[in-house]
């Protein structure tokens, strides 16, 4: 299979590492990956903001950069969650048939359903708070979201178990919104710091010293709040943790 | 008319899709002891439930549980500590002041603590204002769920029916529970 | 960028107090909302059907309100039908006329909010008393509900304590609950006993029987009900279901759904007027059967008004009723605020983080969530949309359409980093408010696959 990886806009930007650590993971598990180098962004920034056409054209750039792979892999649920669920009809508006929504896969997700990792080297003796994203629960089914009543499930629990010495907790409110939303963030500042620090307060409750979590935009949001207030706890992508003994 | 043939055309003109109906096939929830159930959720919603054993006197029992009551209101034929058949008032109003009611229920039903009670006396507002409430069922009358329960209740003549789960209640006051809102204070559902 | 939502929210969250009491309030009913639906084994199959069931309802709502309207006449029920707001008030002013009524009790009716039926009344001399203790409160102080359920619950017990003393006469700086309570049952028992009509909503309508459903925990409606010879029904038309089997249904959800109870203490069906009494049922269509045509928000109409939206909302948790601009708020009050009027109540769509945690409680699956960002999409087409959001839109689309020009800002965006703080943190920069900036990589992802440093082969 040839695995195309999909580094979305502000993890290329800002978090490198976690891209890193991705390549790294897949390429252990003997993965054939590709980066197409003129990737740039999958349109969900504008989308949420109310300007889902000019994503279009996005759309269309990913489906030609990424159309020829088996799997696209990005280490982001919300952005492999937006061509996932937009993709299709958006590009349907140019009657466009969308190839890649059907094999996008958040890294975690691929991981775990696909590959079936059992087993992976290393060591992370810390203690770390699991951020569950909204789009990760209630579009990608990551976990169990803990508004219904289904069985209880984690998949990021279920790979952080596989890494010795990893304390997995998880926070009150489990699955609530950490409050980034997007341009969400800065038309409603007040209630978005808001729900940031609620959230930071209720990982940080856990006794936990990282927080962690498959979208980087929500840890980058409370990396935000943490920094202004100074609070001591620190952030890590799962893959990263994934990626210790690499 | 012309509102009410504007408005279906309005509704017939908007329609697109039509949607089936599907199958009701629920057979909800079920508990291994209704009665059991029953009782605990009727404490639970700040109620409560006895069993009325065979070698009991029901007059003694409702008596002993309100030995402060007054005026009892009943038109129930076993009731005979009630001092007031609301069925002789002419005027609902009259039947302010009332401190006990006891009435008739058709089905219980354990998921939740109902009782139905088809109206089965003159004036209704005897089920709301009196300050406290006994409904009396039969032990055999009580079901699972809800889904039971309307496959298995009635109406009379009268056209009015209600559910009554324990006391009347409200937490409008910060979510501050408070027991007795306009209805009874307090409820004894008796099974027998 | 900010609408007068975002205005009316920093205002609401800058009482921290009162922020995190509304907040933590809610919170814990959305728990016991969870308690309940876990201990159902059945719970999604019960909001599989409630949903189905409505849809195939409203999408036959011309043959089921005529079964109604049939099976009510026979029953003795006098039947109206209101177009709009006015037509619904008039008849109601008529009906009370007619009877010779000065008093209305009411008990809940969100849809008599919605037609500002009070006013309406109170301008022509009736006396209408609210008898929901919630609304009872609102009425004395003048102000309008901030939840569709819990209509006080932004209230603390000081400020009804303060009221009541004032227009109930209560004992001086006693804010216990209970006797408040106490209070106002005295009080309004008296009203219940002098009223000349009574008014109430209708939770249900029930298309087999020509039933009304009524569900309170306060017995207001009942007690209301019950002595006045004149009870007038106002109900939307949506709120017909086909029969008493599939009632069951809604019923198990609704109380569930609403406030974490089992179900609410009476669960009224009116089926026939008290002997030698009237009934009435004013049938309201107020724009609901327009959106029986609008594919992409026909789901509101399944709405059975439980408030499960509004608490687990984070944002509407952390920035109260008041701060919408529909007398509805939270998530199902940004979607029919858009349906009354798009361009009155637009500021209400950047309510919302789009976490979809409101499309998992709403016991009918409503998709609220996928109707905010529909609505998102067309606020461009209403002229709505933010123009710095636009701006930003078009400004990354640019960006991300030319890869090498992403390639050169993803080189020098680290240049941010070093910028003197006044630049940086001004009031132009909302992420500023509460955070900091998060820096740039010295080496973007891309340079770092360029220069072949990410694949390292691992032997």
């Amino acid at each position: 299979m040839k695995v195309g990886l999909f580094i979305p806009c502000y993890v290329n930007a800002i978090y490198p590492e976690v891209g890193v650590a991705s390549y790294k993971l897949l390429d252990y598990l003997g993965v054939d990956v590709d980066y197409p180098i003129d990737q740039t962004c999958c349109g969900q920034p504008m989308a949420n903001a109310g300007f889902e056409d000019k994503a279009i054209p996005l759309a269309k750039q990913f489906e030609e950069l990424f159309g020829k792979y088996d799997y696209i892999v990005a280490p982001s649920a919300s952005c492999a969650a937006f061509v996932k669920e937009n993709y299709p009809r958006l590009l349907q508006k140019e009657q466009h048939f969308c190839r890649t929504s059907g094999k996008i896969y958040d890294l975690c997700e691929f991981l775990h359903d696909i590959l079936k990792v059992d087993k992976l080297p290393g060591n992370f003796p810390h203690k770390v708070s699991v951020h569950n994203s909204c789009h990760g629960v209630r579009e990608l089914h990551l976990s169990s979201a803990s508004e219904l009543n289904i069985p209880r499930y984690s998949k990021v629990r279920d790979l952080l178990s596989l890494i010795e010495g990893v304390v997995v907790l998880e926070p009150q409110k489990v699955d609530e919104c950490c409050g980034f939303g997007g341009m969400f963030s800065i038309e409603e500042p007040s209630v978005s710091v808001c729900m940031g620090q609620d959230k930071v307060r209720n990982h940080m409750a856990t006794g936990a010293e990282y927080i962690t979590g498959a979208d980087s935009s929500c840890l980058m949001h409370m990396q935000g709040v943490v920094s202004r207030e100074k609070l001591p706890v620190k952030f890590i992508h799962v893959i990263q943790i994934l990626a210790a003994g690499l | 008319m012309s509102s009410k043939n504007d408005i279906l055309g309005n509704i017939r003109q908007h329609i697109t899709d039509r949607y089936e109906m599907p199958d009701i096939d629920i057979e909800g929830i079920q508990y291994p002891d209704k009665i059991a159930q029953f009782i605990e959720i009727s404490k639970a919603v700040g109620g409560d439930a006895i069993i009325l054993n065979d070698d009991e006197d029901i007059n003694k029992v409702i008596r002993s549980l309100y030995a402060d009551a007054k005026v009892i209101a009943s038109n129930l034929p076993d009731i005979t500590i009630a001092t007031v058949n609301p069925d002789n008032t002419a005027d609902p109003h009259e039947l302010n002041g009332i401190d006990l009611a006891i009435i008739e229920g058709e089905v219980g039903v354990a998921e939740n603590g109902c009782v139905w009670v088809p109206q089965n006396v003159k004036e209704k507002v005897i089920y709301f204002i009196s300050e406290y409430l006994v409904i009396v069922i039969d032990k055999k009358d009580v079901v699972n769920n809800m889904h039971e329960a309307y496959d298995k209740l009635t109406f009379n003549d009268y056209g009015f029916g209600v559910f009554i789960s324990g006391p009347s209640k409200t937490a409008d006051i910060e979510q501050s529970l408070v027991v007795g809102a306009h209805g009874a204070k307090g409820v004894t559902v008796i099974l027998k | 960028m900010s609408t007068k939502h975002t205005k009316a929210a920093d205002r609401f969250i800058a009482n921290k107090e009162q922020e995190t009491w509304h907040n933590e309030t809610l919170w814990m009913v959305r728990e016991k909302r969870d308690r309940m639906a876990m201990a159902i084994p059945e719970w999604e199959h019960l909001r599989e059907l409630a949903a189905k069931v409505k849809m195939h309802t409203i999408t036959h709502l011309d043959q089921y309100l005529e079964k109604f309207v049939s099976n009510a006449e026979s029953n003795g029920v006098i039947i109206h039908w209101a177009k709009d707001a006015k037509e619904h008030n008039e008849i109601v002013y008529g009906i009370l006329s007619e009877n010779n009524a000065k008093k209305l009790v009411k008990s809940k009716s969100m849809l008599t909010e919605e037609c500002h039926l009070n006013p309406y009344l109170i301008n022509r001399g009736i006396d209408v008393v609210e008898s929901d203790l919630g609304e009872r409160i609102l009425q004395l102080m003048n102000e309008p509900p901030s939840h569709i359920v819990m209509p006080a619950i932004h209230l603390k017990r000081q400020e009804v304590g303060k009221l009541f003393e004032d227009k109930l006469h209560t004992e001086k700086n006693n804010s216990d609950p209970t006797y408040l309570t106490r209070a106002a049952r005295q009080h309004l028992r008296n009203e219940f006993l002098t009223a000349d009509a009574s008014m109430t909503g209708a939770n249900f309508g029930v298309a087999e029987t020509g039933d009304v459903i009524v569900c309170t925990n306060e017995g207001n409606a009942d007690m209301g009900t019950s002595l006045p010879k004149v009870h007038i029904v106002s109900m939307g038309i949506e709120k017909i279901i086909p029969d008493l089997k599939a009632l069951s249904v809604y019923i198990r959800l609704l109380a569930r759904s609403a406030t974490g109870q089992p179900v609410t203490t009476y669960t009224s069906h009116f089926r026939k007027p008290r002997k030698g009494c009237g009934m009435h049922i004013i049938l309201v269509d107020n724009g609901r059967s327009e959106i029986l045509g609008n594919k992409e928000h026909i789901q509101t109409l399944k709405c059975i008004r439980c408030g499960a939206c509004m608490n687990t909302c984070p944002v509407y948790r952390r920035s109260g009723g008041y701060s919408y601009t529909y007398f509805i708020p939270g998530p199902i009050g940004i979607n029919l605020g858009m349906l009354k009027s798009p361009e009155e109540y637009a500021d209400n769509v950047s309510a919302c983080s789009l976490c979809y945690s409101c499309n998992n409680v709403c016991p009918v699956k409503i998709d609220l969530a996928d109707q905010i960002y529909r609505w998102r999409q067309n606020l461009d087409s209403f002229h709505k949309a933010d123009k710095m959001k636009k701006m930003m839109s078009w400004g990354m689309k640019f960006l991300f359409m030319h890869p090498a020009l992403y390639k050169t800002g993803l080189k020098f965006a680290p240049v941010v980093n070093h910028l003197p703080r006044f630049m940086l943190y001004n009031g132009l920069n909302d992420w500023g408010k509460g955070r900091e900036l998060p820096r740039f990589a010295g080496e973007s992802f891309t340079e770092m696959w360029k220069k072949g440093k990410v694949q390292t082969k691992n032997k």
